[in-house]
């Protein structure tokens, strides 16, 4: 991959990505140009995490290979969604005309049009769609459906987060014969799958659903309620991707350190964190073949 | 005072929290010395900048420009909603049962803590930058009914969740964007949660979310207009991100 071929590519759509790399990726040699109001901007609160992101273990780079993960995530979820619906064992559970039915198929189109909608933003670039196979436990009962499709949810915005700044914001492509900014696309699709989460969450309470009867909408520390760890752990390199019961956000640690004292269940829960690539690959991998 | 002045005494206020607490030290360990010189140079001008950066004059709040801006906008909004639930929590309207309490209690705090670390970070960042505390105008909300006090807890929510997607792109620091998308997630489960307290089902119904599946993304005018009628100051979000 040749990466002055990527950014050539990029310029042809952005013409100030180079300035944007330089800010993103170099703060040393921003910092370096006396009057640059955005390189001190940046200085107070990135400038830790932007000596790590440079050697960060985020690997994408090119902006059809941030679509084209979104579109595996995305073809997952659809995946397990309209599988769900289908499966015999969730019949019970998922009864035509059932708030549970109702808001399952309300995700399963949400992700079908996600997935509409990266594969108009890639054209032919879009990746090839795989099969999915989420083995025999995920279907077998109401409670293990929605522990999967918690940790499916959750590690969706997680792995957004984690690529809002691959995203240049300036990149405002036609998709579908509308201009769009791609940040924003991305952000707006982010938001829906917390909403799923939210959601998904407050369905396990139920008897039938896993009984999981204090769960919140939120991530209270890196509570898993019996789903894989991982979703709530930590990432490469921890640094950038901390695990969600992070406490210390661009610096300041909030429990102590904004003039009140706040508990670490509230400070954890009120700022979800992102996930790399290769750590969101691995989380899917251990629970679905594909 | 021209722009020029003014541009230099933004950059001194960006630079002053170099020097202080323990985080900075390792800035100077990879900066080095010359822009270390940089950030003492420029808080030379601190002197002069007067009270033009300073960007509140009576009743009206001026947010500010560029990244500043985006922060100060998204230190406005969690004011907003951080005043309205210690409200809600202080004297909750008959009907919320103990789990709903023991969740608005916790989305209360949620939002104490998005404010709190605003305020903390934008004086970190540029201190004579932050807007000052907004007063609260809900004189259009019965806190002692369940009705009001959800209809309005779900305005607030959904219009932080696409006041923060809409302001993503305005955003030029890569870290500030960091912040703001693990604070809007939360806020859309607060969404979330506060639609399926009023309609069970209707976390991510079409009222905010459109057939491309994508939640709602308002720009900083959309945004305030809605605020607006809920803050006594006149905000002034015009620069923005600019």
């Amino acid at each position: 991959m040749n990466l002055f071929q990527i950014i050539t590519e990029l310029e042809k759509v952005d013409p100030e990505i180079a300035d944007r790399l330089t800010h993103r990726r170099s703060a040393l040699s921003a910092l370096g140009s006396f009057g640059k109001k955005a390189a001190l901007a940046a200085a107070p609160i990135a400038i830790g995490s932007a000596f790590n992101k440079a050697v960060g273990q985020n690997t994408l780079t090119a902006v059809n290979d941030v679509l084209n993960y979104a579109l595996l995530l995305e073809r997952l979820e659809y995946a397990f969604y309209d599988q769900a619906l289908r499966a015999p064992a969730l019949a019970a559970n998922l009864t035509s005309g059932s708030a549970a039915r109702g808001a399952i198929e309300t995700i399963r189109t949400h992700e079908l049009a996600h997935v509409n909608l990266l594969t108009a933003a890639l054209g032919s670039a879009a990746a090839a769609a795989p099969t999915f196979d989420f083995g025999t436990t995920a279907f077998s009962n109401y409670a293990s459906f929605l522990t999967f499709a918690q940790a499916f949810e959750d590690t969706g915005v997680r792995a957004y987060k984690g690529q809002a700044g691959n995203i240049p914001r300036t990149l405002n492509p036609t998709v579908g014969g509308t201009q769009v900014n791609l940040l924003t696309v991305a952000l707006q699709i982010h938001s829906v799958e917390a909403r799923h989460a939210a959601h998904i969450r407050y369905m396990r309470r139920g008897a039938a659903a896993g009984a999981q009867t204090t769960i919140m909408p939120w991530i209270v520390g890196a509570e898993a309620n019996m789903a894989p760890a991982a979703v709530y752990g930590a990432g490469v390199p921890a640094a950038n991707f901390p695990a969600e019961n992070n406490l210390v956000q661009a610096g300041i640690t909030l429990t102590t350190g904004i003039g009140a004292t706040y508990t670490e269940a509230d400070v954890s829960a009120a700022f979800d964190e992102p996930l790399d690539n290769t750590t969101v690959t691995n989380i899917a991998r251990s629970v679905a073949k594909f | 005072m021209s722009n020029i002045t003014q541009k230099g005494s933004d950059e001194a206020e960006f630079a002053k929290p170099l020097y202080t607490p323990i985080k900075r030290r390792s800035f100077f360990m990879y900066a080095g010395a010359t822009a270390g010189a940089t950030a003492l140079l420029l808080s030379g001008c601190d002197d002069d900048e007067g009270d033009v950066s300073n960007p509140t004059t009576t009743g009206t709040v001026n947010l500010g420009s560029g990244d500043v801006g985006v922060l100060n906008y998204a230190y406005a909004l969690e004011q907003l909603e951080a005043a309205f639930y210690a409200q809600v929590i202080a004297n909750f309207a008959s009907g919320f049962s103990a789990d709903e309490r023991t969740a608005l209690t916790a989305i209360a705090r949620h939002e104490a803590i998005h404010r709190d670390f605003f305020k903390t970070a934008i004086t970190g960042a540029a201190a004579s930058q932050i807007i000052p505390g907004l007063t609260p105008n809900f004189s259009a909300v019965n806190f002692s009914d369940r009705g009001s006090v959800l209809a309005t807890a779900k305005t607030f929510e959904d219009l932080g969740v696409a006041a923060y997607n809409g302001a993503g792109a305005l955003i030029q620091n890569p870290a500030y964007l960091g912040i703001a998308g693990k604070i809007v997630s939360v806020e859309a489960r607060h969404a979330a949660y506060i639609r399926d307290l009023i309609s069970n089902g209707t976390f991510a119904d079409n009222t905010t979310v459109d057939s491309n599946g994508l939640d709602k993304a308002m720009t900083v005018a959309q945004v305030l207009t809605a605020a607006q009628p809920f803050i006594r100051e006149t905000i002034n979000g015009s620069n923005v991100g600019k």
